[in-house]
This record gives structure tokens, C-alpha cells and sequence, in this order.
């Protein structure tokens, strides 16, 4: 058992030690890779092994005569939790997020310092010591304590309240609710039920199963399916027409959105936000072809009331390509990304 | 014996009388409910040549159009008569102060049914009377609540009809038999209401006391019945149905009631309602038990809060299941609907919702473990709850993270887009489905250890059991989480129904694990007894704040679910033209809800106290038992 612990210990040690690093800037943030595709739970196991770690090391330092007080435990994981949020994960995440999940953490570490009476004890008996101030050195740190927390509070406060000059916070709609119908050269499309005409199988029939098994392999490789390479020249049908969309693609649209339909083009950090990534699983993956049809014909320009604040410069493409050009263009990104198109059947 | 016949005739004749009241308004609508038949009548008047057609909005039949159009409404004193601010604000307060009692006075009733129902089948005489206070005590406060209900419905009626006349006049000209029956269902309501409390100490044993017990079937029969069809009249502002694209009404009252959102509102009002009622009455329970000044009234408060505590977190554990059905059935009829809630404009008011439903969640967590210490013999399984800790933990932090993330233009420029690569998979439902799971898992297994927290199983395959309950939860973690994860590589209409086996594995662990665990126990060595009254005042808090979060998710629920039509009165039919027809920001709804909230819980500690001056002590030999600790509550053993 004290063999496993110690085992255990030392990978909380190293996470320490590890963390300590990246806020120092001696190791960088990305020495442990966060792996695409992998990420979320790479990060909630990363935080498994962490409190694993502490649990051993704190019970190593329990049989070495040198217990860390449950106060401080307390503190220290919170502490831990904090600054691998800012420091660990990359790119940074927003402020806003961060705040919700100290919160979170902070509830956490309450509830388990209160789940029974004896650690709830544990943990409080420091703060009653100071209350109670029966020794000199208490007595002193509780006069400190009574001239900083209120410099402290009223620091925050001043923070809070004083006039910045930063941009203000935005709170923008990523997906803006669609019209129920939208017209785009002179014709109307319901939304709800109009369906790709391009996407046809060898029959030249509707067919979304066929073209599902001719996209590109998701995962890391995007590898194109054998026998389904739409620069084939012999390709016909829906390979023919995914062609064609990438034809238009590259033509109109990868300055923004990228070669790789990433979002990342050779314009695309000229704009704020950056234009959609759509491999991203939280972009077209999540949505009906039609959504797109309608946010490719009508653009930032376009967007209805309630998608405040706008912030897209998507130029309304219906006064550039044609009908079925945008719905060649669909299926090349649906095909280039491996994602299929939401369909509510 | 002669006076036992007479009270039996006499209960039998209340019970006939209730379901009498129950059947009226149903016989008294037939006519206005066959609708058709008059409707063709007053077309007839006019002459043959004269009839004309229209085609339902929702079910796509043809009806004669018997009723006028949507009113076009302009801004003006016609239309919109006001005072000198939102008409709207004033009206989301008396709304949404009526659903509250609404809804308390709904689930309490139901409350009482089980708790008597409970009383009469218990062996135990002491807990039998203990469980009958206990009902009768319930129903005590609601009865004063009931008359608020009433009176606040009169308000919200008056606000109706003094600040938007047109609007409620179109609704009622639709709704006209509806509302008489719904008026009549609240007379049977009042009536049956009075007769159970009444007569509760007139029939309190044997073949009376069944009586009894029948008559809180009856009433809350009609209670069900009458949010039914209050839930017609929102159903139809969500997604009309029965009339043609310019509102006017075909004929068929069945078509109206039972629009798209219909079903799934119901189940989603009735489990909220209960969920509520529980809390309510815990947190009533917990102000008690933190104000009592003696071990046998901490006792009893302690038992009291548990009870409600487990009736409410019954109907929680389903909650949000149902919700998922009725946001399905809502993308089902609008798309736009659907992603101006999740995806759009409400997205956010979504992930306070996530915030909240995760508070309910852990609050019962932390009240289970707090619970724990209350018991001898529990302390094995104390050790362990950090570990649950960092599971429920992250299964929150998972479900709260948004979609939509709040940052500045320099947070966004440093992120390089829209969503953040690593916590962006988080924002989206398939990992948010996974979260949830694991959260309403890991709740199942708190209640799990409490169930078996002073106990030791004696079954001769206690080990095996054991060993199987293990394994059990370990994979519906790991069934929960792979699906989570297997839900980013498939298309999104699969994705969708992954929703179902994750569902069905916490389930199981629901129905299996409490029936294996119940068997286990049964005739279990003790270990220590359940000591009422000996709990932290951690845990009381723990329920207050369940309470408050109830409260203050279903104000924001309602307010979500009616500012999605946006600017329509009547979605696509009758359009919002008051200076009003916007969605308030984030910041105003969350004041305003708080506001609600605050205002419900100090009308309703006026209530609590008012019903607390006739309440009657329970009798001196049902409270020894209440410290002894032998007695051992039903919900939880």
C-alpha cells in the first residue's frame, strides 16, 4: 500500500513541479501535448491523476510524521486548480469561463472540507484560532487581519467600479436562429425541409446515406475513401459535384476560411472574430445544410435581429455565385471536413 | 355500530360527491366540447354560400373557419392601454407569483396522497400516525396557499384583460369552452379540496381511512386535469394549432388543447411541480429545524425535511429527461425555436439554467453525505466522498461550460475563434448529455450508501451483491463517458440518439441498484441508529438552497420558454406590437427573476406562519418515538 501511495505521490509531485514550470515560464505550456481530437478528456484525466497524486502525497507526508493541515490542503488545491486552468490549458481561456469554473472548484473544495464533522473541524480550527486569538502571534495576525480585508474588499471594489478603457464584453449569438424560408434569387427555400439537390447517388436520386460514405475519413489523417476521390476524372455524380464546390471553394472562399477549412485563411486574422472553423465539431457539424444555404447566400448583412451583435463580414453570396453553386460549395466543405449535415429524420 | 354504518354511508357519499364534482365539468362542456355542432349553426345563419374553409396551421385539415382572425394590434391605448412603464414586467410578476403557489398547491396534494398512503400501509402504529400528521400538516398549509392561488389568478385575469384586451380576447374567443371548464374545475377543485381536508379527522381508520385516501386520488385527479388545460393556453401561444394562417379558429377544440407542445409540457409541469413542492416544503422544514429549541421538534423537522427532500429529488432525478423530450419536440416543431434556445439568442439563459440544474444536484448530494453523520455506523463511507466530490464536480463543470463564451475582443483574438479548441467539445450536447449522466449517477449512488449507510447486509450473497454493484456503476460510468465521447466521431441526428442508452443506463442504475441494494438490506444487522435531530446546520442550509434553486430555475425557465416566441403573441399568428416586443437582456431577466423569487419567499413564509397557528401537536405517543431512532422512514429505507 505505502509502495502504491509513494507511486502515486510522486505524480502529484510532478504535477506540481510541472505547473510551477509553465507559470515560470521555464516549461512550456504545451510540453504535455493536449492531442486534437483528444482534448477533453485528456484534460478531466490529467485532473484525475492530480487529485490522485495529492491523495498520495498527502498520505506519504501523513506516515512521515509531517501532515499537511486539511486548511491547507484546502487552499492548495484550489490554488492548483486555478493556475492550471491559466497556465495549462492553450489557447487561453476567457476570463469569463475561468471565473465560472474557480467557482465551481471553490464549491467543490467546501463540500469536501464539510462532508463530516471531524474534517469540517480540521479545516476550520485555523480560522478559530485566529478568531479566537489565545496566543500573541494570533492575536497580531488578527489585527492584521481586521486592517486588510477591508483594504482588500475595498480594493476590489475600487477595481470593479473605476472606468476602463478596454473593449466592452461581448455576448455573441454563434448560431443566429434562421428564418423559417429565406429567397434567394427570386426563389423561396423552407428551411425546415429543403434538401441539397447535388447530393444524389449514382441513380441521380436524394441519397444522403450514399454521400455520407464517400466523405473523407474524420479523425486526424482525412483520408480520402478508396475509390471516392472527386479529382478522379472519370469521377461522376456526387464525387463530380464535391469536385465542383471545391472548385468554387478555392476560388471564393479559402482566403478566410482556409485551405484546410479551419477558419484560419490568409485574411482570416484581419477579422475579429476569425471566420468559422468548420472543423470544428460545434460549427457545421451541428447543423442543417439549409442553415448554411442561408448564411452563405445572405451573409453577415443578413442576419436577423436577434443575431446582435453581428460581427461577420460574410458577404452576402447570393449576389456572387448562383443557387447551385452554394449548394456545391456546401457539399465540398461537409465532404472536406468529414462531418455529415444534421438532419432531424 | 349503527354510528360506524352512518359514517361509512356518509364517507362513501363525500367520495361519490367528489368524483361527482370531478365528472360536472366534463358533462357540462360536452356541448361547448363538440364545438363543430354550433359552429356550422351560426355559419347556416348567414346562408350555405357563405361557408368558408380554412387549413389548420399544425395538423394541415381542412375546417369551416368559425372564429375571426388575429387581431393586428397597433401601439396605442386600444391595444395596449398602460401605466407609465412595461406592461409586460407587471404582468410576468402576477404570472409568475401564480404559477408558484400554482404549482405548490398542485404537488402538495400529491404529496399528502403518498404520505397518507404511506401511513395507512405501514405496520408500524407509531410511524402510521406520525406519516398521518405529517399529511395533515401538508395539507394545512396548503389550504392557505390555495386561496392566494385563487386570488392571484383574479389578479393575473385583471392584468390580462386591463393591459393587453386584444390579445386576451383573441385567446379567449378560441379558448371560450376551455376556460368555462377550467372554471368549473376549479370549483370541484375547491370543493374536493375542503371535503379531504374536512373530513380527514372523521375518517381515520380502516375502511374509512381507504375512503379518505381515494378522495386525495380524486383530488388531485382534478388538480392534474386543471393544469392540463391552463398548459392548452401556453401550449397554443408556443405552436398554434386548430386555426388557419390568419388565426382563425376551425371548429375543433381538440385541435387547439392538443397542439405540438401539449404532451411534453404536461409531463415537464407535472415532475417540475413536484420537484418544487418537495423543495418548498424541505426548505419550510429546514427554517423549522434551524428555529426549534428542542431535540424533539429538531427531531421531527430533521425527519420532516428528509421526507420532502426524497419526494422532491424522486421527481428531479426524471426532470431533466423531460426536459430533453420537450426541447426535442420543440426543434421537432421549429427549427428557428429551437436554436434561438439553445444555440441563439437564449443560449445563455441555457447555461444558467445547466448552472442551477447542477446546484439542485449537488445541494442533494451534499444534504446525503451531511445525512450520513446523523447515522452510526455510516463513517466507512464518509472517506470516500471527496472522491464522489470530484466526479459530481466534473460532470458540472462539463455541463455548464457554454457554447457561447462571454469574452472581451482581446480574449477572443487570443483564442483564435469563436470556440476555444479544448473547451469548445464541452460546450456541445454530446458531452453536455455525458455530464449530466454522471451527475444523476453519482446522486444515485449517494443515495445508495444512504440507504445502507447504518447497515450491514446478512444475505449469505452480500460479498457477490457487493461485487455487483460495483461493477454495475463502474460500467455505467464508463457507458455514459465512452457515448459522450463516441458522440463527436458520429453525425449529429445519431449523436441525438445516444441520449437514449445513456439515459437508460442511469436508469438502470436508478431501478436496479435501489432494488438489489433493497434486497441486500433487507433484514440488515444495524450497526447504529438514525439519529433525528443529530444533523450539521450545514445540511438545513443545503436544503434551503435546494429550495431557492428550484425557485429561481423555474422563473427562468418560464420566462425562457415564453420569450421564445420572441415578437409573437401567438408564434406566426398574432404578432407582439407593443413597445415591449423585445427580448430583455440577461442582466434584467436574472433581476427580475430574482425579484419573483424573493417576492414568493417572503409571501410564503407569511403563509408558512399562518398556517402554523393551527396546527396541532402531534400526539405525545407518536413524538417518543421520534428520538428512539427505531422507526425508519420510508423513501430512504
Amino acid at each position: 500500500m505505502k509502495a502504491f501511495m509513494s507511486v502515486v505521490a510522486l505524480i502529484g509531485a510532478m504535477g506540481i513541479l510541472l505547473l510551477a514550470g509553465m507559470i515560470l515560464e521555464i516549461v512550456p505550456s504545451n510540453t504535455v501535448r493536449l492531442v486534437e481530437g483528444y482534448m477533453p478528456m485528456q484534460i478531466l484525466f490529467e485532473l484525475s491523476l492530480f487529485v490522485a497524486g495529492f491523495t498520495g502525497l498527502s498520505y506519504v507526508l501523513g506516515t512521515m510524521g509531517m501532515p499537511i493541515p486539511r486548511f491547507w490542503q484546502a487552499i492548495a488545491f484550489w490554488s492548483f486548480i486555478l493556475l492550471y486552468l491559466k497556465f495549462r490549458v492553450y489557447p487561453p481561456i476567457p476570463f469569463s469561463v475561468r471565473a465560472m469554473y474557480g467557482t465551481v472548484s471553490l464549491v467543490a473544495v467546501f463540500m469536501w472540507v464539510s462532508a463530516n464533522e471531524e474534517d469540517w473541524k480540521k479545516f476550520k480550527q485555523p480560522i478559530m484560532n485566529i478568531l479566537d486569538a489565545q496566543t500573541g502571534a494570533n492575536k497580531m495576525l488578527r489585527y492584521g487581519y481586521l486592517v486588510l480585508l477591508p483594504i482588500l474588499i475595498g480594493g476590489f471594489s475600487y477595481n470593479s467600479m473605476v472606468p476602463k478603457s478596454e473593449e466592452p464584453i461581448e455576448l455573441r449569438t454563434v448560431h443566429p436562429a434562421p428564418p423559417a424560408s429565406t429567397k434567394v434569387h427570386g426563389k423561396t427555400y423552407t428551411l425546415q425541409t429543403s434538401q441539397n439537390p447535388f447530393r444524389v447517388n449514382a441513380e441521380g436520386k436524394y441519397d444522403q446515406e450514399y454521400s455520407n460514405a464517400n466523405i473523407v475519413e474524420q479523425g486526424m489523417g482525412r483520408l480520402m475513401k478508396p475509390n471516392a476521390n472527386p479529382w478522379d476524372k472519370d469521377a461522376q455524380g456526387y464525387l463530380k459535384y464535391v469536385r465542383e464546390g471545391g472548385e468554387i471553394f478555392f476560388q471564393n472562399c479559402h482566403f478566410c476560411h482556409g485551405d484546410n477549412l479551419n477558419g484560419r485563411g490568409l485574411h482570416a486574422f484581419a477579422f475579429n472574430p476569425i471566420p468559422a472553423n468548420f472543423t470544428d465539431p460545434g460549427t457545421i457539424a451541428q447543423l442543417q445544410e439549409s442553415f448554411i444555404f442561408w448564411r452563405i447566400a445572405k451573409g453577415g448583412i443578413g442576419l436577423p435581429n436577434e443575431g446582435f451583435p453581428w460581427a461577420s463580414v460574410m458577404p452576402p453570396w447570393e449576389q456572387h455565385l448562383t443557387v447551385d453553386e452554394i449548394w456545391k460549395v456546401i457539399l465540398f466543405e461537409y465532404w472536406h471536413t468529414g462531418y455529415y449535415p444534421r438532419t432531424w429524420d | 355500530m349503527g354510528l360506524v354504518a352512518g359514517k361509512k354511508l356518509f364517507s362513501i357519499m363525500a367520495l361519490c360527491a367528489m368524483i361527482g364534482l370531478l365528472l360536472l365539468p366534463i358533462a357540462v362542456s360536452l356541448p361547448s366540447l363538440a364545438m363543430g355542432a354550433d359552429a356550422p349553426d351560426a355559419v347556416k345563419k348567414d346562408g350555405e354560400a357563405k361557408v368558408e374553409k380554412g387549413r389548420d396551421v399544425y395538423y394541415k385539415t381542412e375546417g369551416i373557419v368559425v372564429g375571426a382572425p388575429a387581431p393586428k394590434t397597433v401601439d396605442g391605448p386600444r391595444d395596449y392601454p398602460r401605466y407609465n412603464f412595461e406592461s409586460r414586467v407587471l404582468l410576468w410578476f402576477a404570472n409568475q407569483q401564480h404559477l408558484y403557489y400554482g404549482s405548490f398547491v398542485l404537488a402538495v396534494p400529491i404529496f399528502c396522497m403518498v404520505i397518507e398512503f404511506m401511513g395507512v400501509v405501514t405496520k408500524d402504529k407509531t410511524m402510521a400516525k406520525r406519516y398521518d400528521q405529517l399529511a395533515h400538516d401538508f395539507i394545512k398549509i396548503s389550504l392557505t396557499a390555495y386561496s392566494l392561488t385563487a386570488v392571484l389568478g383574479g389578479i393575473l385575469i385583471f392584468t390580462f384583460l386591463t393591459l393587453y384586451p386584444a390579445f386576451f380576447g383573441y385567446l379567449s374567443s378560441i379558448f371560450r369552452p376551455v376556460m368555462h371548464v377550467y372554471a368549473l374545475m376549479f370549483v370541484a377543485e375547491s370543493g374536493t379540496l375542503y371535503i379531504y381536508y374536512y373530513g380527514w379527522d372523521k375518517m381515520t381508520e380502516g375502511f374509512l381511512k381507504w375512503i379518505h385516501l381515494s378522495m386525495s386520488v380524486v383530488l388531485n385527479v382534478i388538480g392534474t386535469l386543471l393544469m392540463f388545460l391552463a398548459n392548452s393556453w401556453i401550449g397554443f401561444m408556443m405552436s398554434p394549432a386548430g386555426v388557419d394562417e390568419q388565426g382563425r379558429y376551425l371548429g375543433n377544440i381538440w385541435h387547439v388543447i392538443h397542439t405540438a407542445l401539449w404532451n411534453p409540457l404536461n409531463v415537464h409541469r407535472i415532475l417540475g411541480n413536484m420537484a418544487f413542492g418537495g423543495g418548498v416544503v424541505a426548505a419550510y422544514a429546514a427554517y423549522k429545524f434551524l428555529a426549534s429549541k428542542t431535540d424533539e421538534d429538531r427531531a421531527h423537522y430533521d425527519w420532516m425535511g428528509y421526507i420532502a427532500m426524497a419526494l422532491g429529488v424522486a421527481f428531479l432525478i426524471p426532470l431533466p429527461f423531460a426536459g430533453y423530450w420537450l426541447m426535442r419536440e420543440v426543434y421537432a416543431y421549429r427549427q428557428q425555436m429551437g436554436i434561438t434556445l439553445m444555440g441563439g439568442l437564449l443560449a445563455w439563459l441555457f447555461i444558467i439554467q445547466a448552472t442551477m440544474i447542477g446546484i439542485l444536484f449537488l445541494s442533494t448530494n451534499y444534504y446525503l453525505w451531511q445525512a450520513l453523520g446523523r447515522m452510526r455506523g455510516a463513517e466507512k463511507y464518509q472517506r470516500y466522498i471527496k472522491y464522489l466530490v470530484f466526479v459530481l464536480c466534473c460532470g458540472y463543470l462539463v455541463f455548464i461550460t457554454p457554447h457561447t463564451i462571454v469574452m472581451s475582443p482581446a480574449e477572443l483574438k487570443a483564442m483564435g475563434g469563436q470556440q476555444h479548441p479544448v473547451l469548445g467539445n464541452y460546450g456541445v450536447m454530446s458531452a453536455k448529455n455525458g455530464g449530466i449522466n454522471v451527475i444523476i449517477t453519482t446522486t444515485i449512488l449517494s443515495f445508495v450508501w444512504y440507504m445502507r449507510g447504518n447497515k450491514v447486509s446478512t444475505v449469505s450473497w452480500s460479498k457477490f451483491g457487493n461485487i455487483f454493484m460495483g461493477v454495475f456503476f463502474g460500467c455505467a460510468y464508463f457507458n455514459i463517458i465512452g457515448l459522450a465521447v463516441l458522440g463527436y466521431y458520429i453525425p449529429a441526428n445519431v449523436r441525438v440518439g445516444l441520449s437514449v442508452p445513456q439515459v437508460a443506463t442511469t436508469l438502470s442504475c436508478l431501478f436496479f441498484m435501489f432494488a438489489l441494494n433493497s434486497f441486500m438490506m433487507k433484514g440488515a444487522k444495524q450497526m447504529g441508529a438514525i439519529e433525528w435531530g443529530k444533523i450539521s446546520a450545514r445540511s438545513q442550509y443545503a436544503l434551503i438552497m435546494l429550495a431557492t434553486a428550484f425557485t429561481w430555475m423555474m422563473g427562468l425557465m418560464g420566462y425562457i420558454r415564453s420569450s421564445v416566441r420572441l415578437f409573437w403573441h401567438v408564434n406566426e399568428i398574432m404578432r407582439d406590437n407593443s413597445p415591449w416586443a423585445y427580448t430583455h437582456t440577461v442582466g434584467f431577466a436574472a433581476n427580475m427573476i430574482s425579484f419573483n423569487v424573493l417576492f414568493f419567499w417572503v409571501s410564503i413564509l407569511f403563509v408558512f406562519w399562518l398556517g402554523s397557528l393551527g396546527i396541532k401537536k402531534a400526539p405525545v405517543e407518536a413524538k417518543e418515538g421520534v428520538l428512539g431512532g427505531t422507526p425508519q422512514p420510508a423513501g430512504g429505507h
